[in-house]
């Protein structure tokens, strides 16, 4: 094999996409030293340094954990060049000026390694033009790179090659975004704006010129393009404001100087509106206005007839509400267009305009349809591509019914669909690839060695691709779980559950695959199939399945099934073989304490764990607060335990929940030696390697102990605190009560301090409290609230 | 008047400049150390008298662990070069360590069991965090009865405030005067006979070259006093210890590192080295008060001390009333009717500072130079006390 490691990455310019870059490379452990001028004033680096300070304060956070900052090392362009001989990748990110970056990489070049990757973050310039001077070498390794904002939370990055770039080069850069940073990589031809720009910039002005046209207001375009659609819930002027008018302005005018020729060209024309917006310095969000203006705690709405801004919050027909939620995606569109209803007409519009351009198009900027179907849906958010979309509404149909409002003069410009279009296909992405009018042929996926650490790849529909819904071979399933494997060592256990969330059918099915992979397997991974798609590793306990015992039995009742679940983590906890936890997204209460008793975490870096058991009321009772005191013991290593514990507690008792693995692994959540990875379609692949490396270096489980606690003295400690919030007002008597509770299983109860309890001390003093809670009356009032409001209820 | 054998004289009163924690210019400065320089510029103030005669150095100090643990007042008494028949004491009563040093210094010169006594107070909030490294607490304090016990003291300043009705605005008013009346102290050199200068030493790894470098500078300066507060800039601030109180960190004390050391004699020493003594100690009082509302203190301790030294408050020339919380001296100067012109004149702690056990003793050297610089009579150094204490004592000038 050979091996191409990124030892170093150099970022040029530390603007809002420079600093973020070179903060989510800290995210993942890549060195980064990040670029920009001297500055004039003050210390040298001090651009760099304030683009550093800055990144602390952004939400949502670039950084997993912002002390973190410190680690991207400073440098400007007069004193640092030297450095940037140690960086196998150099990405350039400054303002999109041509000639300013032509200058930049005269000044860099000789300082570029013989065998780094160069890369530019240009999101519209032409990577040709921009090689332009180098010599052949430099040529070869330099392409665009094109992340977008914020690069931690988008998962697309286009990468844009030349002629001359040497394809090798390519590859091992992708090999690195999509494992190492955890990108999604779509390849684009560089054309203006590449893919995603191109069609989403495009799709935001049609939307724009259909709206004028059908004289929607812009809160009922946002509502109908927003989750409606299955897209960005702020739809598409809100977009707009976010991204900033001055920035959309910027794309546009690009579009307007580089496609003059386009057959949509018309449609590039800066709308007056937005002229007009700008030229008041209303840029959008950044300025407190834009199509939308916050007054107070009002969102008020620009009325484009008087440019003035009046209430908002205007929604979509109840009517148009009715036939998006029609499950048929053929009928759906079929209603929008037969729809005499102008907000369905509009959609449909819409529609139609984005399904002509995309055909128009697909031949000269991107190889095949799935790459703008990626690009859309990572770069902007959508669900579905809108390949996809169309395939699904029924190709045929929808290409005739395009064709004819083309013919009618009622689309965006007389351009015709390509034959293709025609040739009888029923959609561009078939099981052997998707289509390629530049190869006049299906193209398969890339098969480059990165894309072996995804068992199951993104999904493209019409692709009829494996799934980790049905495919392996499943050894049970009901409606709870599914036991299955891939035909190899490792054991899967997948929850189906809504969210999820654990009840009795989980906690049976989770005692069956352990018996499972303790008789025939290595080990055992639990996995949600929609873990790489957003879906929770789960939100905790299945409160809500509960309730009839709890109306039937009372307290008593439930007792034994807390009991259950204590003993069911424990059993797992104690397994002969590894059981490791392939955590993705929310794992809350319950779905934290079932992580919290694996044998191993392997998170991705999106993962929001925490104990939230005091929103309803409750204190976690799943071991989540015996682990607590477990892992404060083995941290204090006989020291003072309380300093230890606090974290924990704290945790506990604020119900705090982690923006990343990064910052779980700060909280506790997640042990040094857990595994944290940043592609979640790689999670599976990592997760079940782990595994088998544990269960082949001689797994065997933990010998139960008797730990040290901290008793009464932790108590009292924390309840002086707690006493202090409560009597200046911070907490309710309730939450006080709660907070004690917390403190007292924390500490192993009113004990002696360093007195030697055993787990089942622990679970025994979380039941018992748990019990006891659950027939209190504030804390029923505090379920009843969630259940109906989904709203944690302050009382 | 109380029964004594005999009076004692401060004949050296001085401290070191109070720096802002826990990230002030005292940050890696050791308590100890600035308790040495405190002892050693008091003892250079006096320099006929012999070191030997010296029995006990009684030093307050309210988290007395850490950097302050280990008997700091005996290591700072060897640190300071003074003979190793010189005893030492750490005391602790909270923030009145440093007043209450000075008392028991006093009292064993007063009985006659000594003639020279060194008292002092010290202590580096940067170092040793308030309530200690250790905290803990008697279960017994959760009952209801005595629930006021683990209460912080900016809760019980919000007691104070809702009893004694002292509003935000008269809060943070007072805390805008405390500023610009120690601006002002500083401008005029109020402070330069009470102060001596610190030589601060930074220990800073060079990671490029490898080396130790040693960063020194001397300062003389209080820290804390801020020319640029406003009433706007203090109304912002949000309330800290309760949800919807009225104090906050600009009307609180800062926290603070500092040190303070006082010499008293005999009469009998005066006259043997013909020392000049800078003021007699008259009295000391403390008394207890519910320890919810602890901010209160001052108004049970000072008409006892006053009694004691045999004088009405009104003729009390100078009052350093140690400003925990403006809440708190307010409503102890309402209550009392103390003239406010009278208090604090050049500041108070919510410019200055307030490292805790030193308070009582830097306060002492401010009143006792103070007299002396205005020509006044009497003055007093008093302060409330955490769990619900008063502490007042009166110097007269000599």
């Amino acid at each position: 094999m050979s091996n191409f490691i990124v030892r170093k990455v150099a970022v040029l310019g530390a603007g809002v996409m420079g600093a973020q870059i070179a903060a989510h490379c800290v995210n993942a452990k890549v060195p980064v030293v990040l670029f920009d001028l001297p500055a004039k004033e003050g210390p040298k680096n001090g651009i760099v340094l304030k683009a550093i300070e800055g990144l602390k304060k952004l939400n949502p956070a670039p950084l997993g954990n912002k002390d973190d900052a410190a680690c991207i090392e400073v440098a400007n362009y007069d004193d640092n060049l030297e450095l940037l001989k140690g960086c196998d990748l150099i990405i350039e990110a400054i303002a999109e000026r041509m000639d300013w970056k032509h200058d930049l990489y005269k000044k860099v070049a000789p300082f570029i390694a013989p065998n780094a990757i160069f890369a530019s973050n240009t999101s519209g310039l032409s990577i040709t033009a921009l090689s332009d001077g180098f010599d052949a070498a430099l040529k070869e390794r330099f392409c665009g790179v094109h992340f977008f904002n914020p690069p931690r939370y988008m998962h697309l990055v286009e990468l844009i090659p030349t002629a001359a770039t040497k394809p090798e080069i390519l590859d091992q850069l992708e090999g690195f975004l999509v494992t190492t940073l955890g990108k999604g990589v779509v390849r684009a031809k560089d054309t203006p704006n590449f893919i995603a720009n191109r069609v989403g910039v495009f799709s935001m002005m049609a939307t724009m010129h259909e709206a004028e046209k059908f004289g929607l207001s812009c809160d009922v375009v946002d509502d109908l393009t927003g989750a409606k659609l299955g897209r960005a819930k702020s739809g598409t002027f809100r977009t707009a404001d976010v991204v900033g008018l001055d920035t959309m302005g910027h794309v546009i005018k690009t579009m307007q100087d580089t496609l003059p020729n386009d057959p949509f060209a018309a449609i590039y024309k800066t709308p007056d509106v937005l002229t007009k917006l700008v030229a008041a310095g209303a840029l959008g969000q950044k300025s407190g206005a834009g199509f939308y203006k916050k007054v107070g705690k009002e969102v008020q709405r620009l009325d484009f007839a008087t440019g003035q801004y009046v209430a908002g919050g205007g929604k979509a027909d109840d009517l148009v509400g009715r036939i998006l939620k029609e499950k048929d995606p053929a009928k759906r569109m079929k209603a929008l267009r037969e729809s005499t209803n102008p907000q369905a007409q509009f959609l449909w519009a819409i529609f139609r305009d984005a399904f002509h351009y995309i055909a128009v198009h697909l031949e000269a900027i991107a190889d095949n349809a799935r790459d703008i179907d990626f690009a859309m849906r990572w770069g902007f958010g959508q669900k579905l591509g809108p390949f996809e979309t169309w395939q699904a509404a029924g190709w045929q149909q929808v290409a005739t019914w395009v064709k004819e409002d083309i013919d009618a003069g009622k689309a965006l410009c007389a351009a015709p669909l390509p034959a293709w279009v025609f040739d009888g296909r029923t959609g561009v992405h078939a099981a052997d690839g998707s289509w390629s009018p530049v190869r006049r042929a299906n193209v398969p996926r890339a098969e480059l060695p990165v894309y072996q650490r995804q068992i199951f790849r993104a999904p493209v529909l019409g692709e009829g691709a494996a799934d980790g819904v049905t495919s392996g071979t499943t050894v049970f399933e009901d409606e709870s779980v599914r036991i299955w494997h891939q035909n190899d060592e490792v054991l899967i256990l997948s929850l189906k559950t809504k969210m999820h969330v654990i009840g009795a059918g989980v906690i049976a099915g989770l005692s069956k695959a352990i018996a499972e992979a303790e008789a025939n397997y290595k080990g055992l991974v639990i996995w949600g199939a929609d873990a790489a798609d957003g879906g929770a590793f789960s939100a905790g306990a299945d409160l809500q399945s509960m309730l009839p015992l709890f109306m039937s039995g009372g307290v008593k009742a439930i007792e034994p099934e807390v009991a259950k679940l204590q003993q069911a983590f424990q059993a797992m906890k104690y397994a002969n073989v590894p059981v490791v936890s392939a955590v993705a997204g929310l794992a809350l209460g319950g779905g934290c304490e079932l992580a919290l008793h694996t044998a191993r975490r392997v998170a991705s870096i999106e993962s929001y764990i925490g104990l939230v058991e005091v929103g309803v009321g409750l204190i976690p009772a799943g071991g989540g607060l015996k682990e607590a005191a477990l892992r404060a013991a083995a941290d204090a290593k006989g020291n003072d335990l309380l300093q230890f514990l606090k974290t924990y507690f704290t945790n506990a008792a604020m119900a705090s929940v982690s923006k990343s693995a990064l910052e779980a692994r700060q909280m506790g959540y997640l042990k040094p030696d857990d595994i944290i990875v940043f592609n979640p379609y790689e999670l599976l692949h990592v997760a079940k390697v782990e595994a088998r490396a544990m269960f082949d270096a001689g797994y065997r489980p933990p010998l139960p102990k008797l730990v040290p606690v901290a008793g009464r003295y932790a108590i009292g400690t924390i309840m002086m605190q707690l006493v202090n919030m409560r009597d200046g007002g911070f907490i309710s008597a309730h939450d006080f009560k709660l907070g004690q509770m917390i403190a007292t299983v924390v500490s192993g109860g009113d004990v002696d301090q360093g007195s030697l309890v055993s787990e089942q001390w622990l679970l025994d003093l979380e039941r018992k409290a748990f019990m006891e809670l659950l027939n209190h009356p504030k804390t029923q009032e505090r379920i009843m609230g969630m259940m109906q409001t989904g709203k944690p209820v302050r009382n | 008047m109380t029964k004594q054998l005999q009076d004692a004289y401060i004949v050296a009163a001085t401290r070191t400049p109070i720096g802002k924690a826990p990230r002030g210019m005292f940050r890696n400065t050791r308590p100890d150390d600035l308790l040495v320089y405190a002892i050693q510029s008091a003892m250079a103030q006096v320099p006929g008298l012999d070191p030997k005669l010296i029995e006990d150095a009684i030093i307050g100090c309210s988290f007395p662990e850490g950097e302050s643990g280990l008997n700091m007042a005996r290591n700072a008494v060897l640190l300071a070069g003074l003979p190793n028949t010189v005893g030492g004491v750490t005391v602790n009563r909270f923030c009145a360590s440093g007043i209450t040093a000075v008392a028991m210094a006093a009292d064993r010169i007063r009985v006659g069991q000594a003639d020279v006594m060194i008292a002092g107070g010290a202590e580096s909030m940067s170092m040793v965090p308030m309530g200690g490294f250790h905290p803990s607490i008697n279960m017994g304090v959760f009952k209801d009865e005595n629930v006021g016990m683990a209460y912080g003291m900016g809760l019980t300043a919000e007691n104070v405030a809702k009893q004694w009705k002292i509003t935000r605005e008269a809060q943070d008013q007072f805390a805008l005067e405390s500023h610009q009346r120690a601006i002002a102290g500083q401008q005029a050199g109020e402070f330069d006979n009470e102060t001596t200068a610190v030589e601060i030493v930074d220990r800073v790894p060079n990671l490029s070259s490898g080396e130790i470098e040693l960063k020194r500078r001397s300062v003389n300066r209080d820290e804390g006093a801020r020319a640029d507060s406003t009433l706007a800039a203090l109304a912002k601030l949000k309330p800290v210890f309760a949800a919807k109180g009225s104090v906050t960190a600009g009307n609180s004390s800062q926290t603070s590192d500092g040190a303070g050391a006082l010499i008293l004699v005999s009469e009998k020493i005066l006259k043997q080295f013909n020392l000049t003594p800078l003021a007699r100690f008259m009295s000391f009082a403390v008394r207890g008060v519910p320890p919810e509302i602890m901010g209160i203190g001052p108004k049970e301790a000072i008409p006892v001390a006053c009694r004691a030294a045999g004088i009405t408050q009104d003729q009390l020339d100078w009052i350093e009333l140690n400003e925990a919380f403006a809440a708190q001296s307010l409503a102890v100067i309402q209550d009392l009717g103390l003239d406010p012109a009278k208090v604090n004149p050049i500041g108070g702690a919510i410019a200055l500072g307030h490292p805790l056990g030193a308070t009582g003793a830097i306060r002492s050297a401010t009143v006792i130079h103070a007299l002396r610089r205005r020509n006044l009579k009497y003055g007093m150094v008093t302060m409330c006390v955490g769990t619900g204490m008063g502490a007042a004592g009166i110097f007269e000038r000599m």
